[in-house]
């Protein structure tokens, strides 16, 4: 996992509940914690975090996913303005994932595994979207998403039909957007 | 649509903040986000730097491919382009042992080519010995790369159980090595190895690399195999794979030029032209068709390869002499052979009599036995020649003269022969002339009825007045005319004026027993398609009754096209217009043939007339002709009679018209009109 999705965690938990709750999360998984963004890392550091937050917390770990990937996306937004500044709303953003976004990432970080989604564009109302790393951080993704609406002030809903977390073959996020009123 | 779920963060902040897990001291904890920093700094700086490093290697990886691809391209051989790839890659590598080798097509077998040596006098020795192994498929490293078709890599050559030079790498420092194939489709066409004095791990990046310069490689083996198989189709017959004409001129060229350097110097020199022209190509090909003649050719190419290959003739031994010796087709059924640096013109007829021996056994086509024989003359060099047209001109001559004797024969070419040709040729021209100026009389020799004494006929005879050489008698130019359209003019011409003979003679003979006056014409002639049209509009012009025209055409010509001249003879005999076989008895004649032949008369060949009292055969001759063409219902005439001896034995046999110059010889009109005013008898 890219040192990046690390760096990120730290500065979600670093602006919302200060340093000492990161040092105390090292603390609790063990974890060096020295992450630098064109570093690759084990994946079970971030599960890791997670499970060390659902432990102290008694939460089901995904809720905790899905925060961060929330939380996560507009800093996404700070350092790389120039994917979010062509678009109005989150549908057309999202949908420049694989044809735009990872492949620079690719460009940046030789070898990065990220995932490749798949769209079924031919509702308006939703968007389907296939979900298949063998990561199987679907909740992380719903995150972003919803991270992304908020971003571009938009209402969403994210219903997930199949999932591999229940034995399906891939994850199925099915996402509705509405404008908010401004 | 829900709004966003804040509970996991205020849960966070509760449990975070408990004083529990921070049991650190403030400055502990800074001092531990400190390393954290600068851990994360030195992490991130290395992997920059070997990102770095990494893209350095790319670039000068890069760098060689696109040097080597721009060398390959501009290579002018193979050898030029393996030094130049090894020589770039071993800078690369910083190896200091390259070695190229390169595939001997027909063994299989890798032979040494190319070598770059950082430091010669280290590796002498171990390119010595690399020379002088041969690596078979599977042995060694080339040995493998060969069978594999890949790239091989060998981290400690002297550790390695495949590796037949391990003892002499130890000793002088070779250690790892790698080879790769330069490829062209699947097949493995060269091998190159490279060697470091230092073990080294396999570099997949490395070998990835060596892979596209093996392809670029090929290519250039590729183009130059191409260009190389385009030139030799310039200088090739397709069909045979035999040198061309173009092929031949060069090197009869390089003879030519050889003789004029070892005349200087006084040296003896001497080469030979032989021209060869199978006999009756065109029947094989016409009768069995276009693709058995073609393995006719190739099989025929074969035996004439083989004629030199064995040959005894050339001093140098132990040399190929198809090597020394050229054989090329020129297309059709024609071959030539430039032996070169023979002793004597008896090395020519040799492999002229080898050639002939080749010859003797049949050509299986198909399964079909097929018997084939070649005409063919032979020109030395000793002539003086300054161009190869000369060379191949006089053996050309020289073949003619073979064919004209029979088949199967040779001849070589002397002056004679030559100025034989300028005559003809000079004939040919005055020939010409003569039909534009009506150079040309006929001449009537009588053909007397044996029964009666009387004349009953007239055969017509061309003359040539020669305006320098005076009288010339058909012998002389009608073969010239056949062997160019002048035939056609000619013979128009005899046809013509016999008719207005006729048509003279028609009013003046009125008197006369029936009588005819006979025409020799050619089959070249009789082919023409309005032949019939053309004599029927003679005998309307000149009113002539048809019984008074008859047609000489020789057996030989009769019989050699026998199938498209019968019809033309039906129809003739139709219209009253007789046919007669000229020199009947000398050539083949098929019975069968003859049988169904609407023919008047059988005329025979003064030869066996002449030889009547002195040859028993010929006397015998005679009475078979005689008896042949009367069971046949023909008339028979007897040429050449001179003597009354010969009259009575013809007229014994109950022959029935004779011809010769017992009679007369061929005389004007204005005498036969003399000769027929005495109404002679016999």
């Amino acid at each position: 996992m890219k040192g990046i999705v690390f760096n990120l965690l730290e500065e979600v938990i670093r602006r919302e509940h200060g340093e000492e709750t990161w040092d105390a999360l090292l603390e609790a998984t063990r974890l060096e914690g020295a992450y630098t963004s064109l570093g690759n890392y084990p994946d079970q550091d971030l599960a890791k975090f997670v499970g060390a937050a659902s432990v102290a917390l008694k939460m089901p770990a995904e809720e905790i996913t899905r925060w961060y990937g929330r939380r996560a996306l507009p800093l996404f937004a700070e350092r790389y303005p120039q994917f979010f500044a062509a678009h109005k709303s989150a549908r057309p953003f999202l949908l420049t994932l694989n044809s735009i976004i990872h492949p620079e990432v690719r460009k940046i970080y030789p070898g990065a595994d990220v995932p490749d989604f798949q769209f079924d564009t031919s509702s308006k109302e939703v968007l389907v979207m296939d979900y298949g790393s063998k990561r199987k951080l679907c909740m992380f993704a719903e995150g972003l998403i919803e991270g992304a609406a908020e971003y571009f002030g938009e209402a969403v809903k994210i219903e997930q039909p199949k999932c591999m977390h229940r034995g399906d073959e891939k994850c199925v996020l099915r996402i509705s957007l509405q404008k908010l009123d401004s | 649509m829900r709004a966003p779920n804040f509970t996991a963060e205020a849960g966070f902040m509760t449990v975070m903040a408990s004083p529990a897990l921070f049991p650190q001291t403030e400055p502990e904890r800074l001092k531990k986000r400190l390393e954290r920093e600068r851990k994360a700094r030195l992490d991130a700086e290395r992997i920059a730097e070997l990102g770095m490093r990494q893209l350095f290697m790319k670039q000068k990886e890069l760098e060689l491919l696109r040097e080597v691809a721009t060398a390959a391209n501009e290579a002018e051989s193979v050898e030029q382009a393996l030094r130049m790839a090894i020589e770039r890659i071993c800078s690369y590598t910083n190896w200091p042992v390259g070695h190229a080798y390169v595939l001997d097509v027909p063994n299989g077998e890798l032979v040494s080519s190319v070598w770059h040596l950082k430091s010669p006098e280290q590796f002498e020795s171990f390119r010595q010995v690399s020379d002088r192994i041969r690596f078979p498929r599977g042995i060694g490293l080339p040995g493998r790369v060969l069978d594999s078709g890949r790239p091989a890599w060998i981290q400690d050559v002297t550790q390695d159980d495949n590796f037949p030079r391990a003892n002499l790498a130890k000793d002088i420092g070779v250690r790892a090595g790698f080879g790769f194939p330069v490829l062209v489709g699947k097949e493995v066409m060269a091998v190159l190895e490279f060697f470091s004095d230092t073990p080294s791990e396999p570099d997949a990046l490395l070998m990835e690399a060596m892979g596209h310069i093996g392809t670029q490689l090929g290519r250039v083996i590729e183009r130059k195999r191409y260009e190389k198989q385009l030139f030799h189709n310039a200088f090739h017959d397709s069909l045979t794979d035999l040198p061309n004409r173009a092929l031949l001129f060069d090197r009869l060229n390089q003879a030519l030029a050889r003789a004029k350097r070892y005349a200087v110097q006084n040296k003896d020199y001497l080469f030979a032209v032989i021209f060869i022209d199978l006999d009756r190509f065109k029947v094989v090909n016409d009768s069995l068709g276009h693709l058995v003649g073609d393995q006719l050719l190739v099989e025929m190419s074969r035996r004439i390869q083989r004629c030199l290959r064995t040959s005894d003739t050339v001093a140098r031994l132990g040399e190929d002499q198809s090597e020394i010796h050229t054989v090329a087709r020129f297309g059709g059924d024609e071959y030539a052979i430039l032996l070169d640096d023979i002793k004597h013109v008896s090395d020519a007829t040799r492999v002229v009599e080898r050639l002939r021996k080749e010859l003797q056994m049949p050509f299986n086509l198909d399964g079909r036995e097929v018997f084939a024989s070649a005409s063919i003359g032979i020109a030395l060099s000793t002539t003086g020649y300054e161009h190869p047209e000369e060379l191949l001109r006089d053996a050309d001559i020289a073949m003619y003269r073979a064919k004209a004797l029979g088949s199967g024969r040779h001849q070589v070419f002397d002056i004679s022969m030559h100025e034989r040709i300028v005559k003809l040729l000079d004939t040919e021209n005055d020939l010409r002339r003569a039909v534009e100026r009506h150079e040309f009389q006929l001449h009537y020799q009588p053909i007397v009825s044996l029964q009666s004494g009387r004349v009953a006929g007239f055969e017509a005879l061309v003359r040539w007045q020669h305006p320098d050489r005076g009288l010339i008698y058909p012998g002389e130019f009608i073969p010239v005319a056949e062997e160019t359209e002048l035939i056609i003019p000619i013979s128009e011409w005899i046809l013509r004026e016999a008719c207005q003979q006729a048509h003279e003679w028609q009013a003046q003979f009125s008197g006369l027993s029936p009588w005819s006056v006979s025409v020799n014409l050619t089959s070249r002639y009789f082919a023409r398609k309005n032949l019939l049209q053309e004599i029927g509009s003679l005998i309307t012009e000149n009113k002539l009754d048809p019984c008074h025209l008859r047609l000489e055409i020789t057996e030989s010509q009769i019989m050699q096209n026998a199938k498209t001249i019968s019809e033309t003879l039906l129809h003739l005999d139709n219209s009253g217009i007789g046919i007669y076989i000229d020199d009947f008895g000398t050539g083949y004649s098929s019975l069968s043939y003859l049988s169904s032949f609407r023919v008047h008369s059988l005329k025979i060949d003064q030869s066996f007339v002449g030889a009547l009292n002195a040859d028993e055969k010929s006397a015998a001759i005679v009475r078979s002709i005689i008896s042949l063409g009367h069971s046949l219902g023909l008339k028979v005439i007897a040429e050449g009679v001179e003597t009354a001896e010969q009259l009575n034995y013809l007229r014994a046999l109950q022959c029935d018209y004779g011809q010769g110059y017992y009679f007369s010889r061929p005389v004007d009109t204005a005498t036969i009109a003399d000769l027929i005013l005495q109404k002679p008898q016999w």
